[in-house]
């Protein structure tokens, strides 16, 4: 009897030695700042998932930030950094990457399970589920570069690419999710529940997620970096940009992670406020479905694209905060072609494009070809109704109406709006924003092998030559000629217009002064929020 | 900076000097208007198309507005000359470090002139040699070369060695003749005439675009006080044209653009500007407001003694406003501290400054004079500081730019940011007409060297509707971004 007592504390001891490592990598950072405190941040809008693999959108990729690793990161100074890779050797072909992972990392726990190891399985694990075929991602195209993953042994793993590529270490820095993740162990859907309650490597732990998807993230005890500072971020989502500034100015959240163009003033003369740039390589356009017929000839969209008056809008709805562009990046890109100058506003000549075309005013004043109207269906996501968007929209309604175009706008609610746009392609033209990284890659936007469901390039646009570019661009090592290739693209997609490129907004984050040490990457916005902090005395 | 808050001033002198005609004279309210804007070269335009048809009384405010203008584009081309220089050098030694198929051969011909122009000519020597040595060098180039190798000599002091290159060439083509009296211009060498040499090859180009030959002679005319002629050739030449495209293959070019080109324009617009402002300064009606200008021109330019001499004449005006009576005593403490070589301004303004500790654009001034001039700003650095914090945003603007500026030319980049940054009009981001366009600059360099591209891309993209010379900014910097960025090629639904 007196020896049992001690077995069993031993065979426990010993069960948990299996799932737990004996020695935590993780402890306190223990760089003299304070832990403790909430950050409740408000988004324009909800994710869809929380996963980095299937989200194609901003709200999800800030989250995904929080909760999970690369095996490389990018530091302020936009150096490449180890994260769940302590250190890598590249072959001097440049085609093999060997990366030594770091021991004892631990994915976060779930409910009542322990948490188990980071290994060499779950990056094999994340490349194959992201490049099966019935993933739901945008990613494929991205990754395609990549001839085969091993393992070499529990944390070495080796990519061996088709062909060295320019800046690829880089793209080692997608998020690594657990073997042990999702339920599906093969391909990954938005319908699996680790879309939705995922688990990472990261900072912080998806704790909770309520109704009304305001999302609570809670520090992570263990994490490989040291324990974050900051306790707890909330998430929550606003429909409305106007009611997310006034939840700023009466404390209810402490940082907007966009704040809206009109209210930079208010922000700007408030002293408990920093506002720092965000998001500089994005713009909105209107897309076209180029299925459709009516849709098809370049003439026509480039008659809808003189038809509207961009700098009127801008103007009148964004109080002139931001810049019209002429093409398919963001005038802070290196890839942006100075030359190419955006379309006038000439109706007249919108008008005249449109006979070109073959179209003649009907009866009824609108447009037609063989019988058929020239009327259209404009979708919009209903949280960006922002009273801006709605004036944007409805400003695209009277210029098109202008020169007999009828367009029927459409809300509906952001899923919805997804499903119709990226899976069912069941619309005729949408206002919509990219935002990109700096690499300025637009080859997931105009590839037409990037045509497909829940594929980035939603309109079917396909043009050889703009492939060919594409593909040339990738392939090269050649900085100035894949500059070069850039500029070109951006001078026929202009020609082409498959989108009527708007502008891209002035943006910015706001937060309060209390959050200290706040650096914010440029895209992914929390990279570095493990090392903010918020002093004892103004932690609530 | 200077300028910046000049329009105010403009207003009120000329009411002190009780002539409102320029008020309703349509030439100068637009022009102001536009300088209001920062549309600069516009409001010039408009000035020295409508001077000639103007009686003598509006010939003066006319030409006093006119000098303001020309004050403030000198300005803005010197910052973007400072801030062009290590994006193009950086851009430069990275494609010139490249070998193998593909490789540019004229970015060592261009990095030989940066490293020039950046005051580094043993550098120069060494790049401009060895590209010179280069077999397979288009003559045109190779004689370009020389001709800035023998610059770089005289530079040296080595002014045989400097001849004996420039007298082995023939020049033949525009380019290199235009290269020719360029340099010769800039060593100040009488024969033979750099004015000869440039108005030959403007004759043989013709109404050709030719867009090197212009860019070299505008220095050629300005130096030789040929202001109007330089100015003309101005408005004839494209600014945002390169120098050369180097075409290698059917998929790659590389555009190169005249590192001296800024820097040339900033000379010329300053001497522009004192010409105007001197000729204002004949008319005794405006005579005291064209003097408190024509002390920030000489400032500008270096010449001490007379900058002291215009300050201390607008100083014993009765009656001027004491926020710019203190500005010219800062002037004035400025001009003095340089005069006597001394190594601290500080105590030059110290008593001045006592008395208007918490005037935040007075300490901006004195910030601002420091950077400019490399004075010792350690005893007003903290009153500057403590200002800036305690003043309502709108109030101190000008000193945040001013404080912003001094930690940029310390290298203290995250304190720059943030200072320029508060002085920013952020709902107007980019926009020249909320944004002095110095500060714009500024916060660009800044943004550059924290490897926040995109951010001094957006700047420079706004500003280069109306200052076409950006380009010269905007292409470096994005080879530089295209070259260092470290991504991985993501895009996503806002």
């Amino acid at each position: 009897m007196k020896t049992l007592p001690r077995i069993v504390p031993l065979i426990l001891t010993l069960t948990v030695l299996t799932t737990i490592p004996a020695a935590s990598p993780a402890a306190s950072k223990n760089d003299g700042r304070p832990d403790g405190g909430t950050l409740a941040y408000g988004e324009y809008g909800r994710p869809a998932t929380l996963d980095p693999i299937t989200s194609n959108e901003m709200i999800s990729l800030r989250i995904t930030e929080l909760v999970f690793n690369g095996l490389v990161g990018i530091d302020e100074k936009q150096a490449i950094v180890p994260e769940l890779a302590e250190r890598w050797e590249v072959s001097q072909d440049g085609r093999t990457y060997t990366f030594f992972l770091r021991k004892g990392v631990r994915w976060h726990p779930r409910d009542g399970e322990a948490p188990r190891l980071f290994t060499a399985d779950d990056v094999l694990f994340t490349h194959n589920i992201m490049m099966h075929p019935k993933t739901i991602t945008p990613l494929k195209v991205r990754y395609e570069f990549i001839e085969k993953v091993e393992k070499l042994d529990d944390s070495t793993v080796r990519f061996t690419l088709k062909r060295p590529i320019l800046n690829a270490l880089a793209k080692f820095s997608f998020k690594v999710i657990p073997a042990h993740g999702p339920a599906n162990p093969q391909y990954l859907t938005r319908e699996d529940p680790f879309v939705r309650n995922p688990i990472g490597t990261g900072p912080y732990i998806v704790k909770s997620i309520s109704a009304d998807r305001e999302i609570v993230l809670m520090a992570n005890e263990d994490y490989f970096k040291g324990r974050p500072h900051i306790n707890k971020f909330l998430s929550k989502p606003f429909a409305d940009q106007n009611i997310m500034t006034q939840a700023m100015m009466f404390n209810a959240i402490d940082m907007l992670v966009l704040v809206n163009p009109r209210d930079l003033p208010e922000l700007q003369g408030d002293r408990r406020f920093v506002l720092q740039p965000y998001n500089a390589l994005s713009y909105a356009f209107f897309g076209y479905n180029l299925r459709s017929p009516l849709l098809a000839d370049k003439r026509v969209r480039r008659a809808f694209t003189h038809a509207v008056n961009r700098k009127e809008m801008l103007d009148a709805f964004f109080n002139g905060q931001g810049t019209i562009i002429s093409g398919p990046f963001a005038p802070g890109s290196w890839a942006y072609n100075l030359d190419v100058q955006p379309l006038p506003y000439d109706p007249a000549k919108a008008v005249a494009l449109l006979n070109e075309a073959g179209f003649t005013p009907g009866p009824d004043g609108v447009m037609q070809k063989g019988g058929k109207p020239l009327a259209l269906s404009l979708k919009v996501p209903i949280e960006k109704e922002s009273e801006a968007v709605k004036r944007v929209v409805l400003a695209f309604q009277n210029y098109l109406k202008a020169i007999g175009v009828s367009v029927k706008v459409e809300f509906k609610e952001w899923q919805a709006w997804k499903d119709a746009v990226f899976a069912e392609h069941d619309f005729d033209v949408i206002l919509a924003s990219w935002v990109f990284d700096d690499s300025a890659d637009i080859s997931s936007l105009f590839h037409s092998a990037e045509i497909g469901p829940w594929k980035n390039n939603f309109g079917g646009y396909s043009n050889p030559e703009v492939d060919g570019l594409i593909v040339e661009s990738k392939l090269t090592l050649d900085h100035e000629k894949r500059r070069t290739i850039n500029r070109k693209l951006h001078a026929l997609l202009a020609e082409e217009a498959p989108y009527t490129f708007l502008w891209t907004l002035t943006n910015y984050s706001g937060y309060h002064k209390k959050l200290r040490r706040v650096a914010i990457h440029p895209y992914k916005f929390f990279s570095f929020a493990d090392e903010w902090f918020i002093p004892a005395a103004e932690q609530k | 900076m200077a300028a910046g808050r000049s329009t105010a001033l403009l207003v009120t002198l000329a009411m002190l000097a009780a002539t409102a005609a320029w008020a309703a004279d349509d030439a100068v309210a637009r022009a102001t208007q536009l300088y209001e804007k920062r549309h600069y070269r516009d409001a010039a335009r408009t000035l020295e198309t409508a001077l000639p048809s103007l009686d003598p009384a509006r010939q003066a405010t006319a030409s006093l507005t006119l000098g303001i203008v020309y004050l403030g584009t000198a300005e803005l081309h010197r910052e973007l000359s400072q801030s062009a220089t290590p994006m193009q050098l950086e851009y430069l030694k990275a494609l010139a470090a490249i070998r193998g198929p593909g490789a540019s051969r004229l970015a060592s011909f261009y990095l030989g002139q940066t490293l020039l122009e950046s005051g580094r000519p043993a550098e120069a020597i060494k790049v401009l040699e060895r590209f010179a040595a280069e077999p397979g060098v288009e003559p045109g180039f190779r004689a370009q070369a020389r001709a800035h190798l023998g610059l770089a000599h005289f530079v040296r002091k080595d002014v045989t060695t400097a001849r004996a290159l420039w007298n082995s060439l023939e020049a033949r083509d525009p380019q290199t003749k235009a290269t020719l009296a360029a340099v010769y211009s800039r060593a100040g060498i009488t024969e033979p005439a750099p004015v000869a040499l440039a108005d030959a090859v403007l004759k043989d180009i013709g109404e050709r675009p030719a867009a090197l030959v212009r860019q070299k002679l505008i220095g050629v005319y300005a130096r030789a006080g040929l202001t109007a002629r330089a100015l003309a050739l101005v408005d004839q030449t494209d600014l945002k044209a390169p120098s050369s495209t180097e075409v290698l293959g059917p998929a790659k070019t590389i555009n190169f653009y005249d590192p001296a080109l800024l820097g040339e324009l900033a000379v010329l617009y300053r001497q522009a500007s004192r010409l105007a402002l001197e000729r204002a300064a004949a008319d005794a009606r405006v005579r005291g407001t064209a003097e408190y200008y024509l002390g920030a021109a000489f400032l500008e330019a270096g010449d001490v003694e007379r900058a002291l001499q215009a300050t201390r004449a607008f100083l014993a005006l009765p009656g001027a406003p004491p926020a710019y009576r203190n500005r010219a005593l800062v002037r004035e403490a400025t001009a003095r501290s340089l005069l006597a070589r001394r190594a601290d301004g500080g105590s030059a303004w110290a008593a001045l400054a006592r008395d208007t500790a918490s005037d935040p654009d007075l300490l901006a001034d004195m910030v601002a004079a420091c950077v400019r001039h490399r004075l010792e700003c350690a005893e007003i650095e903290p009153r500057a500081v403590r200002a800036a914090e305690a003043g309502e945003r709108r109030k101190t603007a000008a000193l945040n730019f001013a404080l912003g500026t001094y930690h940029l030319r310390k290298g203290d980049l995250p304190r720059a940011v943030a200072y320029l940054e508060s002085a920013r009009d952020k709902a107007q981001k980019n926009r020249i007409e909320a944004n002095d366009p110095v500060l714009l600059v500024n916060l660009a360099e800044a943004y550059y060297r924290t490897t926040q591209f995109s951010e001094s891309l957006e700047i420079y993209f706004e500003m280069s509707q109306q200052f076409p010379v950006v380009r010269r900014l905007q292409e470096p910097l994005q080879g530089v971004y295209s070259m260092t960025h470290k991504s991985a090629g993501d895009v996503k639904i806002f």
